[in-house]
């Protein structure tokens, strides 16, 4: 049956959502190819506007449209009452997400790169447990509103995801990288070798003390300053009045060097897409520019309830309705080679990665975590892994005043690009 | 079905074979301000094939159309021919159950409309926002979820069973001028919409609390004597310890076998920790794992020594010991691994007012935000703290965030009290990809000395 037109009979707005996808995973656990997964999935998610009250309903089952529909309805009957609009449709930005090579992407080619991985980092470590995922997938998403829109596109994700863990009488090391793209990466070994480079500068054990001192946060370790800002930027934080960037748009707030966009139309990225969740072109939305604040980023519900547009960040999984999301978020890159930054470091702490990332009040742009990977420079250069540290701040604070970021960016966590970050006076609290 | 499912295991050709299918109907309602977010029925049918082939490995295979059986277990045999683990894998045998597991809930929640469902979220919803003008926003919700539940496997076992599960969140979130505070509460278990009617006082604590925060200072960084409560306890001991005695984390591992030797000192004498996924109306019990092994109660740590650890039938084989019915997925997309249940550090003898009034200078730490461990390492954050003033509870502090390194904490366990508590949040446990599992926790107050406490 039909379930758009079906319910457009009793509904002002109807959008029906159809995901389907397949993938395969093999896992190495512990160094051994241990087990692998086919996966297939398929759902229908409805959202309606029924006498101005919005509804939604989802299944999986596709022997149970009825019910499916009936949920919706009766959703509606009790639910917010917001004159959401569906759009109309609009041509797609051009973006590349799909790769009929990853598609087609066979499993033993899986399994050789999982072998290829273990032979560049076993020898760094050969007492190292190695955990990797590697998967490839194809998925559907299309799109039909009442409005008209006939949305329908595909992505092709394949992901690498490495956890390194060595345990050396009391002292556990954990390393973590992954890879994420959407078009084959000819280079899909880069991300090994920066872990492998990691792992080596991790085999010597050294201490800092408490002070206070500068504090370089790597690609990874700059989430940790990143997180409270994705948080304040969220427009439903904004529009229920939370965030501590409400009625600062345009105000600078930050230092100058900083420009952070959220851009879901690069080609291959992970949180690419013709269209956001909702069938809202994706585009470029700068949010700092030169440490000026320039927006937020919405969906089509916090948008409306904003008084503003949607900025095409809406994502959604199958069971929920959408909300907002960025997409893939980049810090641009700043004006000094990295070499340099370390160079001038007289005594600090270059920060990979904490323990409890995000806990804690982040809403206040508050953190404290004990650091998880972290290096000590001294002189200009690294000199061993250091832990048993803990840094804390508030990230509207220490953001207004950057005293260096690199030239060099990477993606990291899929779909962040950071460059390295430098903040001249930070807090270590050691325990000596 | 029962049928259909024998035959497809009988057709394949792996050395062993389970099918684990859910049918599962989730009710949800959340405000979040004075806006209703949603009120929403949601329908998730879908299963999983698990096969392992000797020699080779495990091959697994999930899928939301449950029309051909066959087919699916076919894919996940050739899955499991992918795999080729060096040693063969085995698994520890466990009995065949065959069980229909039925449940009986006072008042079942799929007998009541959305509308009251809906009515009784912004009852709640109604406290948290009329407490006082600066609670600017709040999140409130309800869930239920009634999951019909099939085990079958290769090897006899046919395990039916129903469970139900509701649960109630409640967060308030106060400001004044750029200073923002949160709290919240919440309650779940495997029972039914009697569990969450008269539960007012949950979002007027919320709201009270985030208030009580707006005005209290950021705790100064440091090393202190911090009394936990129960509930901080209990998230203490699963998310630092209770994760090393997976047995997942050890079994591969030579170094961390050696760490987690049984037998080794952990803590002292005082010191007593369990899971049991057996007791009656916790969140995390049920009488059969998702392999189909019994569950029972396990001692981890008794008179402050290692004694035993946590088990699917795979780590059990592979170390030769019993399987302790802890293998869980949280649903069909997920192939079981070895999880915890209900984690508790049994009950002591010290009581509350004997704790504190030797304290000079402390930190009396509650509930928790969020904890999060890098193996010996561990951070949590308090949901909201007081200084322990000579012998005293004294102002509140905020951005409590506890650190340190387990084997030297769980040591400095000085005092364990006289006041068990089980708490049942609405929240889980996350391991792998694999969020939320339903846990509970359980401790009494306990005394750690020397935590290292980040802040200003």
């Amino acid at each position: 049956m039909d379930i758009l037109k079906q319910l457009q009979t009793q509904a002002e707005q109807v959008e029906v959502v159809k995901i389907q996808s397949e993938s395969t995973t093999v896992e190495y656990e512990a160094n051994l190819l241990k087990s692998s997964k086919v996966e297939q999935t398929q759902g229908v998610a409805v959202r309606v506007v029924r006498k101005g009250r919005l509804g939604f309903a989802a299944s999986s089952d596709e022997h149970a449209l009825d019910r499916l529909v009936a949920n919706a309805l009766e959703s509606a009957a009790y639910g917010d009452k917001i004159p959401l609009e569906f759009p109309a449709p609009v041509p797609p930005p051009a973006v590349k997400t799909y790769d009929p090579k990853i598609a087609e992407f066979p499993i033993p080619r899986l399994v050789e790169i999982g072998q290829e991985i273990l032979d560049i980092l076993l020898p760094i470590e050969p007492e190292a447990r190695i955990n990797i995922a590697l998967n490839r997938g194809v998925n559907q998403f299309s799109l039909r509103n009442q409005a008209g829109a006939e949305i329908a596109f595909q992505r092709s994700p394949l992901s690498i995801s490495i956890e390194l863990s060595s345990v050396k009488e009391d002292d556990i090391l954990i390393l973590y990288d992954m890879l994420g793209t959407t078009i084959w990466e000819e280079n899909y070994i880069g991300f090994v070798h920066r872990l492998a480079d990691k792992l080596k500068l991790s085999k010597k054990l050294t201490r800092v003390h408490s002070g206070h001192m500068p504090v370089l946060f790597s690609p990874s370790g700059g989430l940790v300053l990143g997180l409270p800002l994705m948080v304040g930027l969220d427009g439903k934080n904004v529009f229920t009045g939370i965030s501590p960037l409400i009625g600062k748009l345009g105000s600078e707030l930050f230092d100058s060097k900083l420009t952070l966009v959220d851009d879901g139309t690069l080609d291959g990225k992970f949180g690419s897409a013709p269209y956001d969740d909702e069938g809202v072109a994706h585009r470029r939305n700068a949010l700092i520019e030169k440490g000026v604040l320039k927006g937020f980023y919405y969906d089509l519900k916090t948008a409306l309830q904003s008084g503003t547009e949607s900025t095409g960040n809406a994502a959604r999984g199958l069971f929920n309705p959408p909300s907002p999301s960025v997409t893939n978020l980049v810090v641009e890159p700043g004006q000094t080679p990295l070499a340099e930054i370390i160079g001038g470091i007289e005594n600090g702490v270059l920060v990979e990665d904490v323990l409890g990332l995000g806990q804690g009040n982040i809403l206040s742009g508050a953190f404290s975590n004990p650091l998880g990977l972290a290096f000590k420079i001294e002189k200009g250069e690294i000199v061993g892994r250091v832990k048993n540290a803990s840094i804390a701040g508030n990230v509207y604070d220490l953001l207004k005043d950057v005293a260096a970021i690199s030239r060099e960016t990477q993606w990291v966590f899929n779909n962040l690009s950071m460059p390295y970050m430098l903040l001249s006076d930070m807090n270590v609290v050691a325990k000596e | 079905m029962q049928e259909k499912i024998q035959e497809a295991i009988k057709s394949s050709r792996a050395d062993y074979t389970e099918i684990r299918l859910e049918q599962k109907e989730s009710t949800t309602v959340t405000y979040r301000g004075k806006n209703l977010e949603t009120a929403q029925a949601t329908i998730d049918v879908g299963g999983i094939v698990r096969c392992l082939v000797k020699g080779h490995g495990w091959g697994v295979a999930t899928f939301n159309n449950l029309d051909d059986l066959k087919s699916r277990v076919e894919l996940a045999y050739q899955c499991a021919q992918v795999a080729h683990s060096k040693e063969p894998i085995e698994i520890a045998t466990i009995p065949a159950m065959r069980e229909h597991v039925a449940v009986e809930m006072q008042h079942d929640f799929r007998d009541i409309s959305m509308a009251t469902k809906k009515a009784l979220a912004e009852r709640y919803n109604n406290v948290l926002l009329k407490y006082n003008r600066k609670i600017v926003d709040s999140q409130t919700s309800y869930r239920d979820s009634y999951n019909h539940f099939i085990f079958a496997n290769s090897e006899g076992a046919y395990i039916e069973e129903e469970r139900p599960m509701v649960a109630f969140f409640s967060a308030a979130i106060a400001r004044e001028g750029d200073n923002v505070q949160q709290s919240h509460e919440s309650r779940s278990n495997q029972t039914g919409f009697e569990y969450v009617q008269d539960l007012d006082e949950l979002p007027r604590t919320a709201a009270q609390r985030a208030l009580d925060l707006l005005n209290a200072e950021t705790v100064k960084g440091g090393q202190y004597p911090v009394i936990c409560n129960q509930e901080l306890a209990g998230v203490f001991i699963h998310e630092a310890f209770g994760h090393l005695s997976e047995a997942d984390f050890i079994y591969e591992n030579p170094k961390a076998r050696e760490m987690m030797v049984l037998g080794r000192r952990f803590g002292q004498d005082i010191l007593n920790v369990f899971d049991d996924g057996s007791i009656p109306n916790q969140r995390g019990t049920h009488r059969f794992d998702d392999e189909g092994t019994p569950t029972r109660r396990n001692y981890l740590i008794k008179n402050g020594i290692l004694v035993g650890r946590l088990h699917s039938r795979e780590t059990a084989a592979k170390m030769g010991e019993q399987p302790t019915g802890n293998a869980r997925a949280i649903n069909y997309r997920f192939a079981p691994i070895v999880r915890m249940t209900n984690t508790a550090i049994e009950e002591g003898t010290t009581s509350f007012e004997e704790m504190i009034k030797d304290v000079k200078l402390g930190i009396y730490a509650c509930d928790a935000y969020g904890g999060n461990t890098m193996l010996e390492n561990f951070s949590f954050s308090s949901g909201y703290a007081y200084m322990i003033r000579d012998g005293k509870i004294a102002e509140m502090v905020k951005d409590v965030i506890l650190a340190g390194n387990l084997f030297t904490t769980l040591m400095n366990i000085d005092a364990i009290g006289n006041d068990f508590k089980w708490i049942n949040t609405a929240g889980g446990c996350g391991k792998g990809d694999q969020f939320p599992l339903p846990v509970s926790f359980g401790s009494p107050h306990i005394r750690i000395q020397n935590v290292v406490i980040g802040g200003k």
